[in-house]
C-alpha cells in the first residue's frame, strides 16, 4: 500500500517524470506562496476525485467515463472554490482565478483514468494524496527558484539583499524563465534517476 | 446499454448539482458578505487613498472610516450604488454628496485592466485602484503588473481630466518603465471614464436613500 503513496512523489512525479500538468506549473509558479496554495488545492481535489471515481468505477460504462470524470472533477473544484471564498477569503484573494484552473489540470483526469478507474478505495486515496504532494513539490520548487531570482525574495523576505531586489533577474518571472527552470528541473530529475539506475545496473529513462 | 449510459450520466449530474446547491447555500451568505466588504474597502481606497486602514464605523452600519497609521480617523463616507457594478455615489456623514466612484475596463497588454476611479465634486480625481493579478489582472509580471504599484496609482490623485495622460502624450503622468501600453491604457481609461461619468456629479440623487 505504501508504494501507491510514495510513487507519485519522486519515482512517478507527475510534473518532472510524467510531464503532466505542465500548464498550471508554468503559469502559477511565479511566487512560492502562489505555488504552495495551488499545490494544496490540487491535493484536495485529486484525493476527493480519485476516491469518488474509484467508488463508482464498476457502474460507469466505458463510453461515458470521461464526461463522468469531468463532471466529478469540476464539482469538487467548484466546492473548493466556494469553501475557500467563504471561510478563507484572504487565501482566496491570493489564489483567485487560479482555482478554476485546476479543472483543466491534466494530472487529475490522468490519475482518474490511469489509476482510480482500475483500483480500490484506499489505493486511490493514497495515490491521489501522493501524486498531489509530488505536484506540490515540483511547483513549489519552481515557484521558490523563480521568486528568489526573479524578485530577490522568498515568501516576501529578501534573500540577496536590497540591491538585488532593485534589479532582479526579471526574466525568471516571465514565461521564458518558467521554461528554463522546468527544463533544468527535469534534467536534474533525469540525471538522478539515471545514476540510481546505474547502481542497480538497469538504466531506464 | 444506451439507456444505462443516459441514466448514469443524468444521475452523476444530478448528484453534482445537489452537492453544489448545498455547498452554495452554506457559503453564499459569507461570500456575499466578503464581496460587499471588499467593494466598500476598495471604494474607501479611492475616496481616501492616503488612509492606512479602512473599517466600518462603530456607530453606524453603513458608515466607513479611514484611519491613519496612528489610528486617527482621517475621513468617512457612505456609498450608494447608482449603476449596478459600475457607479457609486459617495456621501459624507452629514448626507452631503462628496463625489462618485466608477469602474472602467481599459484594454491593456494582456486584457482588460479593471480600474476603480474616485472623482470629487470639483471633478478632481481622489484616487484610483487597479485590480490585482489574483482578481484577474493579466498584465506581464514584473512590467505591466506595476499598474498596481502605489507610486503609479498615487500620481493620479488631484489630477484634472485634461492632465490624466502620460507625459509623452501631453499629460502629467509618468509611465511605468518598459510598460507604456499598460500605463497608457489606465491613463486613457480613467480620462474616458471622467468625461463619460462626470454628469453624475451634478445630476439627481442628492438625498441618501433608505438604508
Amino acid at each position: 500500500m505504501g508504494k501507491y503513496f510514495s510513487e507519485g512523489i519522486i519515482k512517478n512525479n507527475p510534473v518532472l517524470v510524467l510531464m503532466l500538468g505542465l500548464c498550471p506549473t508554468l503559469a502559477v509558479s511565479t511566487t512560492a506562496f502562489n505555488s504552495l496554495g495551488m499545490g494544496v488545492a490540487v491535493i484536495f481535489v485529486l484525493a476527493l476525485s480519485n476516491v469518488t471515481i474509484s467508488i463508482i468505477r464498476k457502474i460507469v460504462p466505458d463510453a461515458v467515463r470521461i464526461p463522468v470524470f469531468i463532471v466529478i472533477i469540476s464539482t469538487f473544484v467548484t466546492v473548493i472554490e466556494y469553501v475557500l471564498h467563504a471561510f478563507l477569503p484572504d487565501l482566496y484573494s491570493q489564489l483567485g482565478i487560479f482555482v478554476p484552473l485546476i479543472v483543466v489540470n491534466c494530472i487529475i483526469l490522468g490519475r482518474a483514468e490511469a489509476f482510480a478507474s482500475k483500483n480500490g478505495f484506499f489505493a486511490s486515496l493514497l495515490d491521489g494524496i501522493g501524486t498531489g504532494i509530488g505536484f506540490t513539490f515540483a511547483i513549489f520548487l519552481m515557484g521558490a527558484i523563480r521568486e528568489i531570482f526573479g524578485s530577490g525574495k522568498l515568501f516576501g523576505y529578501t534573500v540577496f539583499g536590497a540591491e538585488f531586489v532593485k534589479a532582479p533577474v526579471l526574466y525568471m518571472i516571465l514565461p521564458p524563465g518558467g521554461f528554463l527552470v522546468i527544463a533544468f528541473l527535469i534534467g536534474m530529475m533525469n540525471w538522478i534517476r539515471q545514476r540510481k539506475g546505474k547502481t542497480k545496473n538497469s538504466i531506464q529513462i | 446499454m444506451k439507456l444505462k449510459m443516459i441514466l448514469l450520466l443524468t444521475c452523476v449530474c444530478a448528484v453534482s448539482a445537489f452537492l453544489l446547491a448545498w455547498v452554495y447555500g452554506i457559503t453564499e451568505p459569507k461570500i456575499r458578505q466578503d464581496i460587499a466588504k471588499k467593494t466598500n474597502l476598495y471604494l474607501m481606497e479611492v475616496a481616501f487613498p492616503k488612509g492606512e486602514e479602512y473599517k466600518l464605523s462603530d456607530k453606524d452600519t453603513i458608515l466607513w472610516v479611514a484611519c491613519d497609521s496612528a489610528g486617527k480617523i482621517v475621513g468617512s463616507a457612505k456609498f450608494e450604488l447608482t449603476i449596478p457594478g459600475t457607479l457609486w455615489t459617495i456621501f459624507d456623514t452629514t448626507q452631503n454628496k462628496m463625489g462618485i466612484a466608477f469602474k472602467v475596463w481599459p484594454k491593456g497588454y494582456g486584457g482588460a485592466i479593471e480600474t476603480l476611479v474616485g472623482l470629487g465634486m470639483d471633478t478632481v480625481l481622489t484616487g484610483i485602484r487597479t485590480v490585482t493579478p489574483a482578481e484577474g489582472l493579466r498584465e506581464t509580471p514584473g512590467l505591466g503588473i506595476k499598474v498596481t504599484a502605489l507610486w503609479f496609482k498615487h500620481q493620479f490623485i488631484g489630477k484634472k481630466e485634461q492632465d490624466v495622460l502620460l507625459k509623452k502624450d501631453g499629460g502629467a503622468l509618468d509611465a511605468i518603465t518598459a510598460a507604456t501600453i499598460s500605463s497608457r491604457a489606465v491613463a486613457k481609461g480613467v480620462q474616458k471614464g471622467i468625461s463619460e461619468y462626470k454628469e453624475y456629479l451634478s445630476s439627481q440623487a442628492t438625498e441618501l436613500p433608505s438604508d
